[in-house]
């Protein structure tokens, strides 16, 4: 006899949930765990139920599917079932993990809930496709808009332009902020990447700098700087990043 | 559709060209070639009769100059016929100055060589004037011993007054052409704007967002699992919203009311996708029900707020439309709350920007949408003019 296969369902319109819950009624051994209506309610309900398998909508209010994603540290199986969404179409394609597009049939439905069985049974699979598609979407060359970040229990979502600068900590990211210092987990080379680089600029290799939080730089013995920010903080300049900061400032 | 031109063509229909009254020639291109070397003077009755009265005037005038400043009086007949015979020779051959006007383009050619070929010309059109009026005269009028002499002295005079004619018709008919390309650029200009203003209002009007269509097909397909005959009832509200969407590409304006039953529709199906999560009230004074606006106005301003509203809140949001009576104006607000910590989404504003940009091209008003936000409000006002006779149905 098969163990039972514990099921979350997030998505935030409540039909699309109905749909779900109707096309598992053919499978058996599955057991619905939680319906959430949004990221946040996702992400507790995952932590405390620890499904085997979810469903998850990526336009939501306040975080999306992908954010959510972020803040896992070992996720469960995933069904994307979404409507039209180009980006996430391209990331589904190189990603190659499953989705099914709103509206779907049953047998559609069967498809994608018989690979995600043979998924939960083999998780390192799942765990390359869900690294894959976070990796694809990092590609991906928009500049962020915020970040989202976990605080303990609490979800963080903090808008770029609090952002004042950011230090690099082994495989993390420390982002300062008047409010305090968070930590998320991506690269120097992600954040580089994925802000306007009109507003921040790499002054060094542990640190990027929103510039409008620069007070001053000065010049630190011979050919070197150092940069003091607004609250009297001072950061090291590299060479290189001397010479960006010129550019910008010009 | 019967229109006979392709949808949504709005504009004058083409720039008429000036017919000859020849029947007979069917095609285009043979009304342009007509059109470019028509005759302005023969192409309509009250040119020819002035170009007729301004030569009479001249024959008058030479037949005076005959009669009183020659030493020798010539008696009236001999100065009517000289002036007659001159002048209408003239008259006629005068006419067809306006070939090498139109083919001795001011603007292509070079001035020097424009200038040489008319003169080479006037030369030529004058003697043969001159010498045709000489010999017609010099048999007609053979008793008058005085004038045979005053004939024959006043070549010179004549074939200089041959070529300053020439150069004031010409002159004329350069004026003319001149004046032709300058109204047929102007209507041309009217035309490319009146279309490229049609082009703009369809653009900015606005597009079903594909989420929206396929979130609710999603919906339905949940309704038919569970209720089947409020699947039903979504089925035709979806349909009545495309349809009315759709129809309105070649139609520029509907009431208030044709506006409102459409958002109506939307906000119903969007009620279906989240349920409890918004609710709608409206405040309305009836007659402004019946006031004519641009079509899809009130799309995106409830499309926006079902997105900064509904699409990014954890709570319920209400939504709530007004239209009253304001002096010269009807106002129509649409608000909704928001929740003040979602990040502002992408997109946000183009869609405003648009109905202003096209309240601008339609009432020639500025500032009649204005925007309103508090703490937890957001609010857009629009203003509708009265006596709005919108700019494409002014004559």
């Amino acid at each position: 006899m098969a163990k039972t296969i514990k099921v979350v369902i997030i998505d935030d319109e409540s039909p699309a949930r109905e749909v779900i819950k109707n096309y598992l009624n053919d499978f058996s051994d599955v057991e619905i765990a939680a319906e959430c209506s949004n990221g946040f309610d996702g992400l507790k309900a995952i932590q405390e139920r620890q499904p085997d398998l979810i469903f998850l909508d990526i336009q939501m209010p306040k975080i999306s599917g992908f954010e959510m994603l972020e803040l896992l540290d070992d996720p469960p199986v995933i069904v994307f079932s979404t409507a039209y969404d180009q980006y996430a179409l391209q990331a589904f394609e190189k990603s190659a993990a499953d989705y099914l597009l709103k509206p779907y049939s049953r047998e559609r439905f069967r498809e994608a809930m018989n690979r995600a069985l043979l998924f939960v049974k083999d998780k390192t699979k799942q765990q390359t496709i869900v690294t894959g598609l976070l990796r694809y979407r990092d590609t991906q060359k928009e500049f962020l808009e915020r970040i989202v970040v976990k605080d303990g229990v609490h979800i963080i979502i903090i808008p770029v332009e609090k952002l004042l600068w950011l230090e690099a900590q082994d495989d993390y990211v420390m982002l300062y902020l008047k409010e305090g210092k968070f930590l998320k987990q991506k690269t120097m080379k992600y954040f580089e990447d994925h802000l306007d680089p009109q507003e921040f600029v790499r002054v060094h290799r542990s640190f990027i700098v929103s510039i409008s939080f620069i007070k001053q730089i000065d010049l630190f013995g011979k050919e070197s700087y150092r940069l003091v920010l607004a609250n009297g903080q001072t950061l090291p300049v590299s060479k290189s990043g001397h010479r960006r900061l010129k550019e910008i400032l010009k | 559709m019967s229109l006979p031109f392709p949808n949504g063509f709005i504009g004058n229909p083409s720039i008429q060209f000036r017919r000859f009254p020849l029947k007979a020639c069917g095609n285009d291109i043979q009304n342009i070639m007509e059109f470019t070397i028509s005759n302005p003077i023969l192409n309509r009755r009250e040119g020819l009769y002035y170009y007729l009265a301004i030569w009479l005037v001249i024959a008058v005038l030479h037949t005076l100059l005959l009669r009183h400043l020659h030493e020798l009086p010539l008696s009236w007949l001999t100065a009517i016929l000289d002036s007659a015979v001159f002048n209408f020779l003239f008259a006629i051959v005068g006419l067809g100055f306006w070939y090498p006007s139109k083919f001795i383009s001011l603007e292509k050619g070079r001035a020097a060589r424009v200038l040489i070929s008319h003169a080479l010309a006037s030369v030529v059109i004058s003697t043969l004037w001159v010498g045709a009026g000489y010999a017609i005269l010099k048999n007609l009028i053979f008793n008058e011993p005085n004038y045979q002499s005053f004939l024959y002295s006043s070549v010179p005079i004549r074939l200089l007054i041959g070529v300053l004619f020439y150069f004031v018709l010409v002159a004329f008919y350069y004026v003319l052409i001149y004046y032709q390309h300058f109204h047929q650029k102007q209507m041309q200009e009217a035309e490319l704007k009146s279309l490229v203003r049609d082009a703009e209002l369809r653009t900015l009007k606005f597009q079903i967002n594909p989420h929206f269509i396929f979130n609710s097909l999603n919906s339905i397909n949940a309704l038919t699992l569970s209720n089947p005959a409020k699947a039903a009832e979504m089925t035709i509200k979806l349909g009545d919203y495309l349809r009315y969407t759709l129809s309105k590409n070649d139609q520029q304006q509907s009431t208030l009311k044709e506006e409102l039953d459409s958002a109506k529709l939307y906000l119903d199906i969007e009620k279906v996708r989240f349920g409890e999560k918004f609710e709608f009230l409206e405040e309305v004074e009836r007659p402004c029900l019946e006031t004519r606006v641009p079509n899809m106005l009130l799309q995106p301003l409830f499309e926006n707020a079902i997105k900064h509203g509904v699409y990014e809140s954890l709570d319920k949001v209400h939504i709530k439309f007004t239209c009253r009576q304001q002096g010269d104006y009807v106002q129509i607000t649409v608000e909704n709350d928001f929740d003040p910590q979602a990040p502002s989404r992408k997109g946000k504003g183009i869609g405003l920007e648009n109905i202003q940009h096209r309240l601008r091209m339609t009432y020639h008003q500025e500032n009649l949408l204005r925007i309103e936000q508090e703490a937890q409000l957001f609010r857009v006002h629009i203003l509708i003019p009265n006596d709005a006779r919108p700019a494409w149905q002014k004559p």
